[in-house]
């Protein structure tokens, strides 16, 4: 069974292959001059060029990046402080709280970003902030990625005991989550908000409707820029996916070190 | 006592954040949205005026059509190729494995707005394939139309597939060596084995993937909207239109419309739910 | 009064009663062991005295002090868990002067605790390394060294070996002994091994179900069951119906009461002996299964199927289907009544 069968070789070669040509392609427009023949012609690194001199870009690049910090941090300090009750004060809890956390990748970005619009968007009060809508529903959107990595996390470390033996030792509960159980989650919370980033990264649903041409992210940029170049679009999807790939390598790495471990 | 009652209350307190941002972000919205969907859009009266609206207004009924055609064929063929591609690479090498896990990894991410626009370099109107078929004289490249269900689908099966592998191949890991030995032994031919022993006991994860897959397609908006912007009747697509733009939003309709797209994917978890348990009787899942 | 004290110690999980009115005391510098099947509430009764869990009903008194409402990181107990327990992210040094920093300590006092507790669990050399790179034994003698360095007040062990493999186990068992010999620590050990009970403690309280069955010294546990449970948990005794053992021996035995006989006090041979203390039984040997240093025969006397343990000499070995006489010591047949208990006196 170690050996490949043709068949399979054949199989997985060609379906790799179908993978890999949409992306293959777009790179290789991105880097002629024009594709209209069978060929492409004229290697030129012109749209690269123009798109890093775009000040729209680098906008609209450092906006995705401000929402995927500050989303993802914001939710992995509310879920550790609200797991340091479930986990010490309440047990009960767990069960509510997988289901809240897990509504948002049930329902995903449509249904999330019209919830939030139809409540707050007519409300006269400052909670009809674009800005403020939009980082809730991004806080939203990540809490599935992040209590998983969290919630793995705390059961491989067996953190009730941990905690119970620095107790033993004579510290206080909170202080023995924040000196004994968090430190060995660092690995485990990484790897969660990794994934949670490139979510954000690629998302265009939640930007595109809730915050739209106010608060402009890569995917919306890339949307717009579609239909006016197509050679700068390939080039934006060419780096978008430079980083959506270089965020999977590292928690793919990251994985492979942490199961090395154990 | 007094004392420990309160240190229990103290205790909660690091809780009260995260209940803040999940009740107004996720729960208060949600529970207004099915409010709202009750709320009739003329009569501004409770019950059920806007759903009937729905079923009986030709667009939104092309529509829910369009979207469970679109999500479930888009599955089905997922899972089929899927299930191939998750047997071959269990099978293979650990080094072909890895590069092919590696590849799904990657290609799973590449959705949305960059996927749509990777098909219009690809087979737009002035795509590579279409110039292909052109210059070749294939009519089914040279006239094929990205911008219809037709096209959807194409674009949908892409990404449904290294999904869809990426959840079938740990059930594969549960399939024993043994297995094949024993059931050689007792003279089954390979159809036998296949159909009599590994399929049925993945069928399991295959009905669970099966109804991520679905789920998945019904909600995808960003890869529609890029593609047929809301020239074609969606649900995702015709929800969202409800809510955005210069026009007044209309919650009554739009909320009725994000409930029927819950109720499907809530529908499609509990037939899933159903199902595994059914196909898992008594057994380990696998 | 009693170092340790449990007065009418109640605890319920919603209805389910876990401890019944425990009556429990504790002597200074004894090592008393909690032994019971996996549920009978021995480690819920640890985890109280701990302050881990809190009772329902009762007080607990530690050292002439009412702790019952006490959080438990201000007993000054210290305990040993069945996983280890250590703090993956600190060393070995670390983990044992963790407890030390809690208290405040200075710096060099800790380290000069530290290397005394590392040299007294035979850890030199592996003060910096992380606890995922030592083996379960030793991690397990961190676990020992990081609760008796702050001196508590008690030590407390809840199956602390139960995750080490056979072998070790026995070295282990030793070393915790001497420990306790050395430093004269107030120590409570909860097992289900009832070997591992007899090796290691002062005293010893079985439970069963929530209450507190048998407590005394191993020998006179191991020699007196007071109970068909006690009799069958501890040493695996020989239990007959009173009636039954009647009919074979023509003493008088109330049938209301289980006669319990160990399987070593049986003698067998193939010439009938005489001895007027002890039953004289023909029986047919069944088979036999050997167990260390003594192989277990199990023998049918009319309708009754006795083991027998003899030791393992290989001139002395019994075939299956051998006629046999059994002899048993008449003050070796205890009557046990699940009431009350007393030597069978002829």
């Amino acid at each position: 069974m170690n050996k490949t069968s043709l068949a399979g070789k054949l199989f997985l070669g060609l379906l790799g292959l179908y993978l890999v040509v949409p992306f293959g392609l777009t790179l290789i427009y991105s880097l002629f001059v024009e594709w209209t023949d069978l060929l492409p012609r004229g290697f030129t690194l012109r749209n690269y060029i123009t798109l890093f001199s775009d000040l729209e870009f680098w906008t609209s690049m450092g906006r995705t990046l401000v929402l995927c910090a500050v989303s993802v941090l914001l939710t992995i300090t509310l879920l550790l402080l609200a797991m340091y009750v479930v986990l010490v004060v309440n047990r009960k809890l767990a069960g509510v709280m997988q289901f809240v956390c897990m509504i948002p990748y049930a329902l995903q970005g449509v249904i999330l970003s019209i919830s939030i619009i139809s409540l707050y968007s007519g409300s006269s009060t400052f909670l009809s902030n674009r800005m403020l809508m939009l980082f809730g529903a991004y806080t939203i959107m990540v809490l599935p990625y992040i209590y998983q990595g969290i919630r793995n996390s705390l059961n491989a470390i067996n953190a009730q005991t941990l905690i119970q033996a620095a107790q033993m030792l004579g510290c206080g509960r909170f202080r023995a989550y924040v000196q004994v159980v968090l430190p060995n989650m660092f690995s485990g919370i990484l790897v969660s908000a990794l994934l949670a980033e490139s979510v954000v990264f690629g998302d265009f649903v939640l930007a595109n409707n809730i915050a739209g041409n106010n608060y402009q992210n890569i995917q919306v940029f890339l949307n717009r820029r579609m239909f006016t170049s197509s050679g700068l679009a390939s080039a934006i999807v060419v780096v978008i996916f430079l980083v959506v790939f270089i965020v999977t390598g590292l928690v793919l790495k990251l994985q492979k070190n942490e199961s090395k471990e154990k | 006592m007094k004392r420990l009652q309160k240190e229990t209350l103290l205790g909660y307190l690091p809780i009260v954040p995260f209940a803040l941002i999940v009740v107004c972000y996720e729960l208060l919205p949600l529970a207004q949205l099915a409010a709202s969907s009750l709320v009739g859009k003329e009569s501004g009266m409770v019950g059920l005026e806007n759903f009937i609206k729905i079923f009986t207004t030709p667009l939104y009924q092309m529509s829910i059509r369009n979207s469970i055609r679109i999500s479930l064929l888009s599955a089905l063929v997922g899972i089929l190729v899927a299930f191939l591609a998750a047997r071959f690479c269990h099978e293979a090498s650990p080094v072909l494995r890895r590069r092919f896990t590696m590849l799904l990894n990657m290609t799973s991410n590449f959705s949305g707005v960059p996927l749509a626009f990777a098909f219009m370099v690809l087979m737009g109107n002035t795509g590579v394939l279409t110039i292909l078929g052109r210059e070749l004289d294939i009519p089914l490249l040279e006239n094929f139309d990205l911008y219809s269900g037709d096209g959807l689908m194409l674009v949908y099966i892409y990404f449904q597939i290294p999904l869809a592998t990426l959840l079938l191949l740990p059930a594969f890991r549960g399939i024993q060596p043994q297995w094949r030995e024993a059931a050689m032994i007792l003279h089954a031919g390979p159809w036998d084995y296949w159909f009599r022993i590994v399929i049925p006991n993945l069928l399991p994860s295959i009905l669970g993937t099966l109804s991520v897959l679905f789920a998945n397609a019904l909600a995808a908006y960003a890869t529609a909207y890029a593609l047929v912007m809301n020239n074609y009747a969606l649900l995702a697509l015709q929800i969202t239109s409800k809510y955005k733009g210069d026009v007044q939003i209309d919650k009554a309709t739009g909320g009725a419309l994000a409930m029927v797209l819950i109720l499907l994917m809530v529908a499609a978890t509990m037939a899933n739910n159903y199902l595994t348990k059914r196909a898992a009787k008594g057994r380990n899942l696998v | 009064m009693a170092y340790i004290s449990f007065q009418n110690v109640v605890k319920r999980f919603g209805d389910n009663v876990v401890l019944d009115h425990i009556q429990l005391d504790i002597e200074k510098g004894n090592l008393v062991t909690l032994l019971g099947p996996s549920g009978c509430g021995k480690s819920t009764l640890l985890r109280c005295l701990a302050g881990l869990e809190q009772v329902t009903e009762g007080t607990i008194i530690l050292d002439g002090q009412d702790v019952t409402h006490v959080p438990a990181s201000q007993r000054n107990i210290g305990m040993v868990f069945q996983q280890y327990s250590l703090f993956p992210n600190m060393t070995v040094e670390q983990n044992i002067g963790f407890g030390l920093k809690m208290q405040k300590m200075p710096k060099d006092e800790i380290a000069d605790h530290v290397r005394r507790a590392v040299e007294l669990v035979e850890l030199k050399g592996k003060e910096n390394q992380y606890p995922a790179s030592l083996s379960g034994g030793q991690q397990q003698r961190v676990a020992l060294a990081r609760s008796i360095v702050t001196h508590p007040k008690v030590l407390l062990l809840d199956e602390p070996l139960s995750a080490i493999d056979a072998k070790l186990r026995k070295a282990l068992q030793t070393r915790i002994r001497e420990i306790h010999q050395e430093l004269g620590l107030t120590t409570v050990f909860v097992t289900h091994d009832q070997d591992e009970a007899m090796v290691m403690s002062d005293v010893i309280e079985l439970f069963h179900d929530g209450r507190i069955e048998q407590s005394g010294s191993p020998v006179s546990v191991y020699t007196n069951p007071v109970s068909t449970f006690a009799a069958s948990f501890i040493g695996s005794y020989n239990q007959i119906p009173g009636g039954q053992f009647a009919a074979l021996t023509g003493d008088a035995f109330d049938d209301a009461c289980t006669v319990a006989i160990r399987p070593e006090t049986i003698t067998l041979t193939r010439r009938c002996p005489k001895n007027p203390d002890a039953y004289t039984l023909k029986g047919t040997v069944l088979g036999s299964t050997p167990r260390g240093n003594v192989l277990r025969y199990s023998i049918q006397v009319g309708q009754v199927k006795f083991h027998v343990d003899a030791l393992f000499r290989s001139f002395h070995i019994f075939d299956p289907g051998e006629t046999l006489y059994l002899s048993i010591p008449k003050h070796d047949c205890l009557c046990i009544s699940d009431k009350e208990v007393h030597a069978n006196a002829v």
